[in-house]
């Protein structure tokens, strides 16, 4: 089943374009990740998606009902829960009160998903009492992720989970997505710059180019491309030279 | 009457130089510090002078000489265009080596396969990607013994003995010429008409490229009958941007140049040519059909973002334009009202195209759609088509701008004879027929007729007015199951017209009826669907998009209704892979190629039968 669909997405930034017209789908139990160099318009799909930015033109359609125009609070009441770059976890609370602000839409209890989040990350239940300026990143992020499943969320939306984290942390946490998607069933949009871990953790991928999806498929078929291994894998080519400064032109098949 | 082939003995000269070469040193000693070139550095234009052009040719050309490169030798230029792709060219040719130019879009296996058919020793290479070409397929063009490197970014620690940089060569040539100075010059002197100018490798859409020698005859042919009926000036500015590795580009911005003095500049990539164009607002411009498509579509895409009011302005001045440029004598009426047009729209778009200084526009290489030259023309651009091909060293017809006969490719050039065999092919002769192609005696002589007419494997017709009009080609001609010969450039030209199709390739072959692939073009037709709110993800979906399938339908039909029954289109498929030009189905310049086509789609074409 269809989660999440975006049709023909236009947004601007004053006079300037940052999506062009972008059409994806997620579906129920994915992991969808969203490829594309720094200023291709990543992020401003996931603000567009969380109601943070209004689209000029395009539709967002989130489980039947026509999402795009709403205000960012009632996007989380219909059960979209967006993990924004950089944390942004609140310091001066504490790590339970940050959680408990996660379910603050909800009408429901919540103390259930607040034993799920301590669950998969003990770490928070062992410092719930202090405040979460004090966390280290990897523990904020840890937060965040939290702090997002605490809405109960029908579609989670990452960005860039592995921000200013070391290589080992970035692991762990992209252990956990994968986990929190396989035995939580919980779906997931994720934006991210590592796209090696992005590619091994995700079901589907876009590539996004200058507000434009140029690429779609299975991560195993983005993974066999040859744009993708030399433009966001890093492969370097097999020249007769030990080093390689040219770059082949893209041709996104 | 039976004619003959003219006499190629007969003595021909431009300004009393019988060589290219020669011609060029008398250029560069009259010219001295005007400029010859600009080249952008870093963003801004530079100028290089026609001392330049000769000092630094002849550094080429002594330490070429020094190399042990031999008179009749060829040498391999593999670059962007760029000026030192023109030095490298004319110290060549001065020191009586032959050059031969590569596309920058070939592979290595092509550029391996070019340097063992021409025999070269000493290879030109821009940078560090073309270089990378030669050392991933040395191990198979052993025969080349120097390469030489223009640029020097991400090579510092390089070392190769086979390899040298530019900078080194130019030091090289100077040491040669304060050891032993005049040798250039005398090898200039020693250079003759007959011998070959440049080495032309023709695209090769059947079998592996075959290499055409133009003769410095040639060239010196097409300079004294090209004047006459295209008029470069000393003032001219003029925009460098198709591959020098084809002949129209070597006539347009090398030879004519040299013959006239006008000031060549270059475009800064294939990627930047319109911004370029706007910049330089050249005085003549020659291009190919795609870039005549690409202002129409442009021009309409800003038509329709224009509002309802700025499109009816548009609309009403096009209308007003095409209405001048039919009538014989326009009355008072109709002038008024272009003054105004010209005033308010048309000279604006001129200006903001880049073509409002533009003389003379011209398009060759393959057919172009007259409606287009209809619609520059109400523009107020005076596009000409002309035809020929590397064999004719280039123009063998063109039309003049005061006598456009839009529909046919002109008449021939003075000295230029054509004649049509019973099969309905276009025979050339003259001074403008090639000197054979490189080491393939028996592929001259099946270009040749017994009487020395160059066959061109065109099919055309010769008018009362002696104007030329090509129909097709002739190993294209598509004979149906039904028996009906069709030549599908005619129905190809008519749908390339639509701002949405980037080119189409007519299929029927033995077939029942006729069906297209069509190549779609991306940012037109992405702005179409993006307009109608049409979901699309990438390339691939976008063709598969119905709306889409229907825009391209609505063309196809469109075109049919011009056309008979039996030439009627009645099924395509749009290929929906994203074509570069690095793709073997591709001509540098941008066209399909039908054979390549036809095998790499077999499985679309065999889904419309």
């Amino acid at each position: 089943m269809t989660v999440l669909s975006t049709r023909n997405l236009e947004t601007f930034y004053g006079a300037i374009m940052a999506l062009r017209g972008v059409s994806i789908d997620v579906d129920q139990g994915e992991i969808v990740t969203i490829l594309g160099a720094n200023g291709a318009g990543k992020t401003t799909l996931m603000k567009t998606i969380a109601g943070l930015m209004d689209p000029e033109k395009g539709t967002i359609d989130f489980m039947g009902d026509q999402i795009a125009g709403l205000d960012p609070d009632r996007v989380v009441q219909k059960g979209i829960a967006l993990v924004p770059e950089g944390r942004e976890v609140f310091p001066y609370l504490t790590i339970e009160e940050n959680l408990r602000l996660g379910a603050y839409t909800r009408r429901d209890s919540s103390a259930d998903d607040l034993d799920l989040v301590y669950e998969y990350f003990p770490i928070l239940k062992e410092r719930r009492r202090q405040a979460a300026g004090f966390l280290s990143g990897g523990q904020q992020q840890m937060l965040a992720i939290g702090r997002g499943l605490m809405a109960r969320p029908r579609l989670m939306m990452l960005d860039e989970p592995s921000l200013g984290l070391s290589p080992l942390l970035t692991q762990e946490i992209f252990g956990i997505i994968a986990r929190l998607n396989a035995e939580q069933g919980v779906t997931m949009l994720l934006v991210e710059q590592n796209a090696h871990i992005a590619l091994a953790t995700a079901h589907k991928g876009y590539v996004l180019e200058m507000g434009r999806i140029v690429m779609a498929g299975s991560t195993e078929k983005l993974r066999a491309s040859d744009d993708i291994q030399e433009f966001y894998l890093g492969r370097t080519g097999e020249t007769q030279r030990d080093q390689k400064r040219w770059k082949r032109r893209k041709t996104w098949r | 009457m039976e004619m003959s082939r003219v006499d190629t003995s007969q003595y021909l000269s431009f300004d009393g130089h019988e060589t290219i070469t020669s011609l060029w040193a008398d250029r560069c000693a009259r010219y001295g510090d005007r400029v010859a070139h600009r080249e952008k550095e870093l963003g801004i234009w530079q100028a290089y002078s026609w001392r330049d052009y000769y000092d630094c040719a002849r550094k080429i050309g002594r330490a070429l000489m020094a190399l042990g490169v031999k008179k009749g030798e060829p040498v391999l230029i593999l670059a962007e265009d760029r000026r030192e792709w023109l030095y490298i060219d004319l110290a060549s040719a001065s020191i009586g080596a032959i050059p031969a130019g590569v596309y920058t879009t070939d592979s290595a296996a092509q550029l391996a396969y070019l340097a063992n058919d021409s025999g070269a020793r000493v290879l030109f290479v821009e940078n560090d990607e073309q270089l990378d070409k030669y050392l991933e397929a040395r191990d198979r063009m052993e025969g080349i013994q120097k390469v030489v490197v223009m640029e020097r970014e991400g090579l510092a620690s390089f070392s190769d003995p086979k390899v040298m940089f530019l900078d080194e060569l130019y030091a090289m040539g100077e040491t040669e010429e304060t050891r032993e100075p005049g040798l250039f010059e005398e090898a200039i002197k020693a250079v003759r008409p007959e011998d070959p100018r440049m080495l032309i490798y023709t695209s090769g859409t059947t079998g592996p490229p075959k290499g055409a020698m133009i003769t410095h005859r040639n060239m010196i042919f097409q300079m004294r009958s090209g004047s006459e009926c295209l008029e470069f000036l000393e003032s001219d500015n003029l925009l460098c941007f198709l591959p020098l590795c084809h002949v129209l580009e070597r006539i347009v911005s090398v030879e004519a140049p040299i013959a006239n003095g006008c000031i060549v500049n270059f475009a800064e990539s294939p990627e930047t040519v319109f911004d370029n164009l706007q910049e330089v607002s050249p005085d003549s411009f020659s291009g190919v059909p795609r870039i005549w498509e690409k202002i129409y579509s442009r021009v309409m895409i800003l038509r329709s973002e224009a509002g309802p009011i700025g499109a009816r302005a548009f609309d009403w001045a096009l209308a007003v334009g095409h209405r001048y440029a039919q009538a014989e004598n326009p009355g008072a009426g109709l002038r008024l009202a272009h003054a105004v047009a010209d005033f308010t729209v048309l000279a604006n778009l001129r200006r903001m195209l880049g073509l409002a200084n533009a003389r003379r526009v011209t398009s060759g290489a393959a057919p172009i759609s007259p409606d287009l030259i209809h619609w520059f023309g109400a523009l107020g651009v005076p596009l000409i088509e002309g035809y020929g091909m590397t064999e004719t060293a280039g123009i063998a017809t063109v039309n003049t701008v005061e006598d456009n006969r839009i529909g046919t490719v002109g008449t021939a050039i003075p000295g230029v004879e054509m004649r049509i065999d019973e099969t309905g092919e276009l025979l050339i002769g003259g001074p403008c027929v090639f000197g054979g192609y490189w080491n393939k005696p028996e592929k001259t002589a099946e270009t040749m007729t017994e009487d020395g007419w160059l066959r061109t494997g065109d099919v055309g017709r010769i008018g009362n007015d002696g104007a030329l009009t090509i129909t097709g080609r002739l190993k294209d001609i598509i004979i149906t199951a039904g028996g009906k010969n069709i030549t599908p450039a005619e129905i190809e030209s008519k749908l390339k017209f639509s701002p949405y199709v980037s080119d189409a390739v007519v299929i029927g072959d033995r077939r029942k009826y006729l069906t297209c692939l069509i190549m779609i073009d991306q940012e037109n037709v992405e702005k179409f669907a993006q307009d109608r709110q049409i979901p699309f993800s990438d390339f691939a979906s976008l063709t598969r998009a119905p709306e889409v399938r229907d825009l391209i339908g609505g063309v196809v039909a469109e075109a049919n209704r011009q056309f008979a029954q039996v030439e009627q289109i009645k099924d395509f498929r749009l290929i929906d892979i994203l074509l570069t030009a690095e793709d073997e189905e591709l001509t540098p310049t941008m066209k399909l190629k039908r054979n390549f086509v036809n095998q790499r789609h077999a499985a679309l074409i065999d889904e419309m039968y």
